[in-house]
């Protein structure tokens, strides 16, 4: 047992992530909290597609001098780029949000708002 | 014309090229923005339009970005499900005519040309996730329709719209990583992102990682199309949004979930590689509690559009009730009940859009006897009320009759039985509806004097109307135009 | 032999479209006045062309849309189905009338007479159906229709009334509905054309299942006990569409709902062997002696008509349950029969209620001196009631009894002893009041107007016609029989 998790660090270390996220996004009560939660998440998916592409004693996988087998698989990297991308956005998004309501309620507290509904 | 290999591609860049012009072109009134939204709609409806003329002829057809095949390159798809684009472009179409006027009341200047802009977008990611064969895609597309959606929320600026769309990004957000990581299992497993290639390559994988995979991919999806108990971010967002964004969130955006849940039918049946009748036993349960749930909360809304948003999910728990009890006719009920549902629900989001836009009210007893000044519209939205009910000869009978007689086919009375009398919930307070619209007497008698919505906004209304009628009497088109798809998507079952 | 033929439809068309030009003929009352009557005389003409065909075994079909094969709307008029459109076409032609002299100074006239059209366009339509489907949405229609008339004073107690109404009927609505997909799943067929369409194959749990869904759903508008207790409520209406509820359209439509489940979905032969059937019996005749009794004790004219209907209804569905071919002539000559025996005593209630504005009974002292006429009419209904010969209720009783007698159940020949004397006890003290006790105030012969006072004539007429000879033109008896003959196969 101890060995499978310790051969599979890198995708339990993202799982462990993933929860301490999905905990924060849960229990926070500040929305900023809340979203920092939401980012812990989407750093432990990416991890964890990341991790998928890797090869015990890979090289990048780059073409030109001093290029050797065996490679990463890159495409996992790649996809994750596109999937910061959307991530950043997201961010943004929410950020913008937060401020529209602080600046119309005068609190990001998800209590203090529900009151003041 | 119609076989010419990248107008698939043409199809998903237009709208997308169109939105990103859109603050380009406008002008202070927003009048061009409006201009440039409607040319790109109708471009991308006429190429909808020849597509689908083409998987007529010639049955599911693809397409492969750059010449790189599947499993490197991209792969577009388009399949008998993938005909949802129709409705796509329609209602965007309609969204887009109806919006020119209550746009210009409900929102600020500045925003107008975003507001087009987050539409189109909305219409790329809806388009582009139907389309795509590539499992990581349909992630990006469905991100690029999310982000959209939850700006279009939060448009009119208001500090509720705000948090109602605050609330849909956090859960929306949760959801899309709950799929990419369904996405990432499934490419640690097979090594191929393209649907039909992992298709292929799941078989003989271990089981538990594909259960995970498929469990992640799921849940996501039911967050995504709002099933109970996951549906918490939709009353608000769909209610609060402006009303032709509320019939694109209720009528396209939810639909989302379903498309991915087939999606991931497809993928399942047609590996072989994984049981999944406890999931299907599930998703009926939850689909039954749906219905049921949803039609109860609808009865004591008085918000008219509060109560179409939990309509929206009792409908969406009649969808999913159908893909779990997993029989044929259940499947092709649910099946077109997801274009049906989509035409329904924005005849009403938009006559209510109207309603509200001319009255200024927006509960039931503000809006009593409102069927004496605005006697066109109310009508159409009682038609939607019938149709949504499931009443012959429209469009929202045949499927829930499908749907029930796949019941009695998987042997499960029961749900036919929830069915039935989820249908009768629902009719009770669309009742109340058309009583407050034609029963009760206006409130202040000294009200301002109220008359039908302008043409832009009364003729799209009208036409959905005219159609929930017309997918009623012509039911069968669709029915035969889904039955083989089902039938190839059941076929590895030994089933159809 | 079955013959396409267009006015199968055109019969329940013809109401729609009279219900269309009402509503636009907005509020001018010549226009409004003008389609009623002559759509209601168009439709009796459309039925009554139909009828010589009918007597000659003539089956009328016509299919209307079909959604998927084997689902669709369709008509057939056979000979229960002409026999039912042709009691409601005629008694359509006399309400109108009567309606148009009761609603004179009413309110929302054009929206009373829109949805009053609507309701016997969507009644022929139940007549016609040819398929549960179809059925079923006109099932539906009609109960959506007439919500508009039974909350039409718009006063909280009608709205409530309204409420209860929906409940009860939507739910039945929902139970028809169900065992219509259940049916369709079960034979693959939903057509009423056959005598019986389910077979023993189907396993005796899920087909007695089934028998009460769809007897539970028609049951509700049939008011079977104890699925009954919206009608009295419904009775806030105006007398109209209290008459229109319970002599024509919404009982009836749910009477003969029983009828096609019994005959025409099940058949006889495989309720026989099922043995449900015996219940459904027994529940009727419980029906019929509880609602009688109840009924003695209501002093409102209107609720001791609503109860004495519940009792009435019930022979129809105990002549239909007890699956004999002379019960069964009984049950559907008593659609014709207790329609317009109950409609001649509610339109007496109107006009009682509209000339004097006395709606109990112990104020009626003395009424038939003021009345004669009014009431002579309704002791011709009452006495029809309580099953004297040369009356019309005399034909149900005679053949039910016969029936009863004929499977071996004489108590349901008692039952319709009591129901007599019952019926007796609560009718006779109406006429005794009204004739033979002085009157409170001093008494001026005042009638109601003619458009009230005639309807309720030709429909008194009408029941002694019923009672002395069977072959009343535009009332064939002959019809009965040949259903009869369908069903039982003979």
């Amino acid at each position: 047992m101890i060995d499978l998790l310790w051969d599979n660090l890198d995708y339990a270390a993202s799982m462990v992530l993933f929860c301490i996220g999905l905990y924060a996004v849960i229990t926070r009560n500040n929305l900023i909290k809340k979203f920092m939660g939401l980012n812990i998440m989407e750093t432990a998916i990416f991890a964890f597609i990341v991790a998928l592409g890797v090869v015990d004693g890979g090289n990048a996988p780059i073409m030109g001098e001093g290029a050797a087998k065996p490679f990463i698989n890159p495409l996992p990297q790649a996809l994750i780029l596109t999937g910061i991308v959307v991530a950043v956005s997201t961010t943004a998004l929410a950020l913008s949000l937060v401020i529209r309501i602080w600046r119309q309620c005068g609190t990001i507290e998800a209590d203090e708002l529900r009151e003041a509904e | 014309m119609t076989s010419w290999p990248p107008l698939l591609v043409l199809f998903v860049l237009t709208p997308l090229v169109g939105a990103v012009l859109t603050p380009a072109v406008s002008d202070a009134s927003g009048r061009r923005s409006w201009e440039w939204a409607l040319g790109t709609m109708l471009l991308t409806s006429a190429m909808a339009g020849a597509l689908i003329m083409r998987v007529l002829d010639e049955g599911p057809f693809s397409y492969v970005v750059g010449g790189w095949v599947a499993p490197y390159g991209i792969e577009l798809r388009f399949d008998e499900f993938s005909a949802f684009v129709a409705v796509v472009c329609l209602l965007g179409l309609l969204a887009v005519i109806f919006s020119r006027h209550y746009a210009r009341d409900a929102l600020a200047p500045g925003r107008i040309p975003y507001y087009y802009t987050l539409l189109l977008l909305n219409m790329t990611g809806m388009i582009g996730f139907i389309v795509t064969g590539d499992l990581f895609n349909l992630y990006v597309f469905m991100e690029i329709l999310s982000l959209s959606a939850y700006a279009l929320v939060a448009i009119s600026g208001e500090k509720t719209a705000e948090m109602a769309a605050f609330k849909y990004l956090v859960m929306g957000a949760v959801s899309s990583l709950s799929i990419l990581f369904g996405v990432g299992l499934l490419y640690a497993l097979t090594g191929s992102l393209n649907m039909a290639d992992v298709t292929g390559r799941l078989a003989g994988s271990a089981e538990a990682p594909l259960v995970l995979a498929f469990a992640a991919l799921t849940l996501g999806f039911m967050v995504k199309s709002a099933l109970f108990p996951l549906h918490i971010w939709l009353p608000d967002a769909h209610a609060i949004a402006p009303s032709p964004v509320s019939a694109v969130l209720s009528g396209l955006v939810v639909k989302v979930g379903i498309l991915g849940m087939l999606r991931v039918y497809q993928i399942a049946y047609g590996s072989g590689a994984i049981d999944l009748s406890g999931l299907n036993l599930m998703l009926t349960w939850l689909g039954a509690i749906s219905i049921v749930m949803g039609a109860f909360f609808a009865v004591f809304q008085d918000d008219i559009k509060m109560m179409l948003a939990y309509s929206t999910i009792s409908n969406i728990g009649y969808i999913v009730m159908g893909l779990g009890l997993a029989s044929p006719y259940s499947l092709i009920g649910a099946s077109v009940h997801v274009f049906n549902h989509a035409l329904i629900k924005a005849t009403l989001f938009l006559g209510a859009g109207a309603l509200i836009h001319q009255t200024g009210r927006r509960t039931l007893t503000g809006l009593a006897g409102v069927g004496r000044s605005m006697p066109l519209t109310t009508a159409a939205v009682s038609i939607g009320a019938i149709s949504i009910v499931g009443i012959p000869p429209t469009a929202g009978f045949l499927c829930k009759w499908y749907i029930a007689l796949g019941a009695m086919q998987a042997g499960e009375p029961l749900f036919a039985v929830a069915l039935v009398f989820g249908a009768l919930l629902i009719f009770v307070y669309y009742i109340r509806m058309v009583n407050a619209f034609y029963f009760r007497k206006p409130q202040e008698a000294g009200a301002p004097a109220v008359h039908e919505a302008p043409a832009t906004m009364l003729v799209p209304v009208l036409i959905l109307a005219a159609l929930c009628l017309v997918m009623g009497v012509l039911g069968r088109l669709p029915l035969s135009f889904i039955e083989p798809a089902v039938t190839r998507l059941l076929a590895p079952l030994g089933g159809g | 032999m079955e013959v396409v033929d267009a006015r199968v439809a055109l019969a329940p068309a013809i109401s729609l479209l009279c219900g269309a030009l009402v509503f636009a003929a907005a509020d001018n009352t010549f226009w409004r006045r003008f389609w009623s009557v002559s759509a209601a005389l168009a439709k009796l003409g459309i039925v009554m062309s139909m009828l010589p065909g009918s007597l000659r075994g003539v089956v009328y079909t016509f299919d209307l849309v079909e959604f998927t094969p084997g689902v669709g709307l369709a008509f057939r008029a056979d000979a229960l189905g002409m026999f039912f459109s042709v009691v409601s076409s005629t008694l359509w032609l006399f309400t109108t009338v009567y309606a148009i002299g009761y609603m004179e100074r009413e309110p929302n006239r054009r929206r009373f007479f829109g949805f009053f059209a609507l309701c016997v366009s969507t009644t022929v339509g139940v007549a016609f159906a040819e398929n549960l489907l179809t059925m079923f949405l006109f099932y539906e229609t009609l109960t959506i229709c007439t919500y508009p008339l039974v909350i039409h004073d718009e006063t909280p107690e009608a709205m409530r009334a309204g409420r209860t109404y929906l409940v009860y009927t939507l739910t039945g609505g929902a139970f028809v509905l169900l065992g219509s997909i259940w049916t369709y799943q079960l034979a693959g067929t939903m057509t009423l054309s056959q005598p019986g369409i389910l077979s023993m194959e189907a396993g005796r749990t899920t087909l007695t299942a089934l028998f009460v869904c769809l007897i539970a759903g028609f049951g509700v508008k049939a008011a079977i006990m104890p699925l009954h207790g919206w009608l009295p409520t419904a009775m806030v209406a105006p007398t109209p569409v209290s008459a229109l509820l319970h002599a024509v359209a919404v009982v009836k439509v749910g009477a003969f709902g029983v009828l096609r489940t019994i005959y025409n979905v099940f058949g006889v032969e495989l309720l026989r062997e099922l043995g449900v059937c015996d219940w459904l019996a027994a529940l009727a005749a419980v029906t019929i002696v509880t609602a009688s009794i109840i009924a003695i004790f209501q002093d409102n004219f209107k609720r001791r008509l609503a109860f004495s209907t519940i009792s009435q209804l019930s022979y129809i569905v105990l002549g239909a349950a007890l699956l004999s071919p002379l019960a069964a002539t009984a049950a559907i000559v008593h659609i014709a029969n207790q329609a317009f025996a109950k409609i001649t005593m509610f339109f007496v209630a109107g006009s009682i209620q509209r000339t004097t504005g006395k709606t109990t009974i112990h104020e009626l002292a003395g009424i038939g001196y003021r009345m004669p006429y009014t009431m002579g009419a309704f002791t011709v209904a009452a006495l029809s009631f309580i099953g004297i010969p040369l009356f019309a209720g005399f034909v149900t009783k005679w053949y039910l009894s016969l029936g009863a007698l004929e499977s071996d159940r004489w108590i349901y020949a008692l039952v319709m002893l009591g129901s007599a004397l019952l019926n007796a006890a609560y009718w006779l003290p109406i006429v005794y009041t009204a004739f033979f006790k002085a009157p409170h105030e001093e008494v001026v012969v005042q009638e109601a107007h003619w458009t009230m006072l005639g309807p309720t004539l030709a429909c008194a007429a009408y029941v002694l016609l019923l009672g002395m000879t069977v072959s009343v033109p535009g009332m064939p008896f002959a019809l009965a029989q040949a259903a009869v003959t369908f069903v039982f196969g003979m």
